[in-house]
């Protein structure tokens, strides 16, 4: 019983860890961040911190693939219920919104962090570009959407996301960018993939 | 939440089960022909593969991210990289 206390306990600290990992990586970056400035905004001591993530590496590579596994999960769902192809698009900037100072400064610092982290991007974009062909499949089949490769199909997508969102502060001064200019991105990338 | 203990991925229908038995504890996408499970050689290439095609990256980044990803994987905890 007060084993199984300690272990939630401890899952609960891992977790309460990473969220506030991912919104100092958000509002600091990746380099800037030290592991002393998470820990004393999660209120751990240093130590604690470290018996649960024993390098910065680790910390940032747990951070990445949290904020993965709850992108990947939410399109995961939308591809089971069967969506179309804008719904799943829109599944994906929402969970963008969800993360989105943490992942602009994912996409920005990225070949700055260590290859543990590098890699866990990697896949993290193969699930992503994944569901996005799952759903196009059937509308390239249906004659909706040009036949293209599957990592054009994407890269084009990911294209144009990610200069808005790396070069953020010329479109908007505050505010999100997935907010003000999501609905302009999706509507246009539609035109651009759908058969003429 | 159920996954894949050789590629992770979340296993909720029926069908993302191999052959369709729920019993079992990897997808459809890490069996072989005959139901068994893809062997770490098979399951790595298979895996560069998917990375490859869903992002027109190159092998070699391709496959050291498909290596990282299934070291973390329970089916792949005992395996030696000699790949």
């Amino acid at each position: 019983m007060a084993e199984s206390k300690r272990k939630i306990q401890k899952e609960l600290t891992r977790k309460h860890i990473l969220d506030t990992a991912i919104k100092k990586f958000g509002h600091n970056g990746f380099v800037k961040t030290r592991t002393l400035d998470i820990a004393t905004a999660a209120n751990i001591s240093h130590g604690s911190l470290f018996a649960h993530f024993p390098t910065m590496d680790d910390l940032m590579t747990s951070a990445i693939e949290e904020f993965g596994n709850r992108l990947c999960t939410r399109l995961h769902d939308e591809v089971s219920k069967k969506q179309s192809l804008p719904d799943i698009l829109q599944a994906h900037l929402n969970g963008i919104l969800d993360f989105e100072d943490f992942y602009t400064h994912l996409i920005i610092e990225r070949r700055l962090l260590p290859e543990s982290a590098k890699n866990t991007y990697i896949v993290i974009q193969s699930t992503i570009s994944f569901h996005i062909g799952l759903a196009a499949e059937k509308e390239i089949q249906q004659g909706k959407i040009k036949n293209m490769p599957l990592h054009m199909l994407f890269n084009a997508w990911m294209g144009m996301i990610h200069y808005y969102l790396s070069n953020g502060d010329l479109f908007q001064q505050n505010g999100s960018i997935i907010k003000a200019y999501g609905p302009e991105l999706l509507a246009n990338y539609l035109l651009f993939i759908k058969s003429t | 939440m159920i996954k894949c203990i050789a590629c992770g991925m979340p296993m909720n229908a029926k069908e993302d089960f191999a052959c369709g038995d729920i019993t079992k504890n990897y997808c459809k996408f890490c069996m072989r022909e005959d139901g068994s499970m893809q062997s770490y050689r098979e399951k790595l290439n298979s895996m560069t593969e998917f990375i490859i095609k869903t992002q027109g990256i190159k092998e070699q980044p391709a496959r050291e991210a498909a290596k990282s990803m299934m070291a973390k994987l329970p089916a792949w905890q005992n395996k030696i990289d000699d790949m």
